[in-house]
Order: C-alpha cells, then structure tokens, then sequence
C-alpha cells in the first residue's frame, strides 16, 4: 500500500424553491480503503427528483462497491426506478468515480457533465471508451492516479449555472474546469474545492438557481499527520513522557493552552514568544515556541475552530473566514481541515482551578466536549482521529 | 520599561484584549511608544486574580476598568 489518501467532498445547491435536491451524493469509503462515489441527478426537480437520485446513487453504490458487474447494476435501476407520470420515463444521470487499491482511477458516467480531472493543477484529458447497456451510453475510463489528483464530478446545474441571466449559454463544462484550473492549490480540500465552484455556480445564478446544482470532489494527496496536545497531563510526573511521546509523532506539532504551552517550553528548553496581534478580536493572539508549528491559547480558540468544523461539514459558509485569516482558530483550522489526514489528539486531564469558576465558560467538562465534539467534525471530513488521554 | 499582559484563557475572558488596547492607546498619546514596550504572555498561573499585568516584574491585578487609573498612579510615575 502507497502512502496516498483518498479525500472526499461535496456540495449541492436546491434549485429555487424546493427544500428538497434532486441531487444526491453517495460515498463509500475513501480515505486509504476503495472508494465508490456517486453523484447521481434524477429527473425533475423536488421530492420526485429527490427519490430518483437517492435510489440510483444508493443502489448503484451499494452494488458496485459489493463488486457486481456494471450490467447488471443498470438493470437493477432500470427495472427499480419508479416511471415519472409527466414524462412516462424513469430516469436519473450518474457519475461513478471509483478508485482502487489506491493506484487506480474508473470513472464511469452516464449523461452527466463529463468528470473534470485536475493532474498537479493542470486539466487532465483522460482517454474514454463508450459501451451500450441496456440503451444508455455509458462512457468509461480507467487510468492510474497520482498524487494532487483532483477528481470534479458535478451535476448539469452546474454547467446551466447563468443561462439566460448573466449569459448566453451557461458557463460549460470548460470553464468550470478553467476556474477550477485558476483556483487550484494543493492544500485545498475537496470540499473546499467544491465549494469555491458551487459558490461561483450560485453567483452566476444570481443566488437563485434554476436547476439542482452539486459538485462532488475526490482529492489525491499524501497522508499528513497533525498532533495537537491540549492541557498538561493530570499527573505532573507524567509530562515527561507525554511529552516524549508527542515530540516523538511524525507530522505536525500544534500545542493548545497557556499552562500547556509553559510545560511544553520547559521541555524543549525553548522560550515562548508572544504578541499582541488580535487578528480575530475573540481569539487570544498566538505564541510561538521553536520545535512547535502553532503555538495557541486553548478553550476559546478551540471553541471557535469548533464552530468552524461544525459549518464546514454543513454548508461551509465560514471556509472564507478561515481559510484567509491570521489568527490561532483560522490557523489550526487550516491546519485540521486542510492539510491534516490523519489527526492525533493529546488530551491532557490536569484541571486549572481557576477555571471552574461557573462565571467562565471554560471550565474542565466544556474541555472535554469541545474536543470530542472537534473529534465527531473530523471523523466526518474522512480524517483518520485518535484520541489519547493522560 | 516593560509592561507584561497575560493573554491566557481565563485573562482574556476578564478582558485582557481591552486593556492591551486601552495601554496600546495611553502609550500613543502620551508619545511614550520609545520608552514604554507592551508584551503578552500565555498565563502567569495566577489566574484568580485576572487580569494580570507585570510591570518591570511586579504583579498587578487590573480591569479594562482600572486601566487608566493602573497608567496614570502607578507607569507615569515610574518614568
């Protein structure tokens, strides 16, 4: 096994009106397992749409990623999906991005836009070949991954997005692989990725779309472990240890917390370094401290980049906040949802009195939530969690 | 001279982000920014009596409140 990681994202608009997408989005696995995803777009809009997608995106994933045969997937939904009575067809488009062990790419779709493909930020052309089943033209592709590949799988809403409004005909297929193309950095996430080209699909739309609009991304990048301690260790004895065993961790160093940070700097020796920066005005300014990479306050900074965690497995309307800003939220934000694939979390149990002062919301017990809480978010992004306590 | 605020958790709910303005402005005024350095630094582990604040290594106890008061009795005359 390589050391790629499979990273997954997606967002969908609701065209204007409807509380329901006629878009759905079904993932199984990722991450360093096989993943199935499929994005599949019923006909229609609102509840009818909504059942066509979720049967053929359930369905289909389920099915492939059990390993039957493509044929007889499309005839399962062929002979499952209900018949519109409008239009006397049963019909739902599908995109299946499939990549296994790892090491290879198949993409398989049907009249959706074709997959856009990012290689190191460049558009990618990947050869396709076409076959028939049961009626429908399916086009397949199959080809190795590398590492920065960035997988754009999107509904026809995407490619309407403007029609008639800001432009002629759309914004096509192209150009969203052009402005994905512009807007490519390695760190992105997918689901950061997704949302910078849903955002521009709903501005094109003039915030009201005309159809279902989503687009789903899968990310090919290199696993990168972050640890991040937060709070000495209940017994003093024990902070050397703790802190052999956290220095000893590949990846990234991130120490939360003021007395934390005091023991930390004992240990390496190293002094810490303040200022008096409020980039965020309710965020305490950072610290820097040499062998550690982001040196902040604890409970209140976590408690925003909770707050950012929580949006960002929503809508991820705050991705715009964090991922421009300076201060310790925005930074370990980054840092977790970003770059982090695996992420380890050294929770210390040592509790400050002067913290269970019931006029402070930061005592011991809030402690524990919000990094279980953060711990829940993470999982949810796809990231490999470990939590140790001492 | 030196004057150290603590910018930890418990200090900085107390407000130790207004007094930082507050000094950073009282410094300005009085064209004091070549004698006077403002720091932060993470808990002075006395955190009951927030929000503390170091002058040339003595402890004081402030609010956003005493801060002017903290400025005129106990800086100025230092000077």
């Amino acid at each position: 096994m390589n050391d790629l990681w499979i990273e997954t994202g997606w967002i969908s608009l609701n065209h204007v009106g409807e509380t329901l997408c006629g878009d759905k989005v079904e993932i199984f696995g990722g991450g360093d397992e096989d993943l199935t995803l499929v994005l599949a777009d019923g006909l229609g809009s609102g509840v009818k749409a909504n059942i066509l997608s979720t049967l053929t995106s359930k369905i289909l994933c389920t099915m492939i990623s059990g390993g039957i045969p493509l044929e007889e997937c499309v005839a399962t939904i062929a002979s499952t999906l209900p018949v519109c009575s409008v239009r006397q067809v049963a019909y739902s488009t599908f995109t299946i991005l499939r990549i296994l062990d790892n090491k290879t790419a198949h993409i398989i779709q049907f009249d959706n836009p074709a997959t856009i493909v990012l290689r190191n930020g460049d558009i990618f052309d990947y050869p396709r070949t076409t076959r028939v089943i049961a009626g429908k033209t399916i086009w397949e592709s199959t080809f190795p991954i590398e590492e920065n590949d960035v997988f754009i799988a999107m509904s026809d809403g995407a490619e309407w997005a403007g029609v008639g409004m800001t432009m002629n005909f759309g914004w096509t297929r192209d150009s969203i692989a052009e402005y994905a193309m512009a807007n490519y950095l390695p760190e992105n996430s997918a689901k950061f990725t997704a949302g910078l080209i849903i955002d521009e699909c709903n501005r094109l739309y003039g915030g009201r779309p005309g159809d279902d609009t989503t687009i789903a991304v899968a990310h090919v990048r290199s696993r990168h472990t972050v640890n991040l301690m937060v709070g000495p260790p209940e017994n003093k004895e024990d902070d050397e240890r703790v802190m052999n065993l956290f220095f000893g961790k590949n990846g990234s160093k991130v120490v939360c917390g003021g007395t934390t940070s005091n023991v930390v700097s004992r240990y390496l020796h190293q002094p810490i370094e303040t200022s008096l920066d409020y980039f965020d005005p309710e965020v305490p300014p950072i610290c820097r401290i040499k062998g550690v990479d982001l040196t902040t306050e604890g409970v209140i900074t976590l408690s925003k980049v909770l707050a950012y965690a929580e949006d960002f497995i929503d809508q991820a309307k705050l991705a715009p906040v964090w991922s421009t800003k300076k201060d310790g939220a925005s930074l370990i934000a980054r840092e977790l949802f970003e770059n982090a694939t695996d992420v380890n979390f050294f929770v210390g149990r040592a509790i400050n009195p002067a913290h269970q002062n019931p006029n402070l919301p930061i005592n011991f017990a809030i402690k524990q939530q919000l990094i279980t809480n953060l711990a829940e978010c993470l999982e949810k992004m796809g990231k490999h969690i470990r939590l140790s306590y001492f | 001279m030196k004057i150290t605020i603590c910018i930890g958790s418990s200090c900085h709910l107390k407000g130790s982000r207004q007094i930082v303005e507050e000094l950073q402005r009282l410094v300005k005024e009085n064209n004091l920014g070549d004698k006077i350095e403002l720091a932060g630094q993470f808990c002075m582990v006395n955190c009951q009596n927030g929000v503390c604040v170091t002058l040339d290594g003595e402890a004081f106890s402030l609010t956003p409140d005493t801060t002017r008061a903290f400025f005129e009795k106990d800086v100025l005359p230092r000077l």
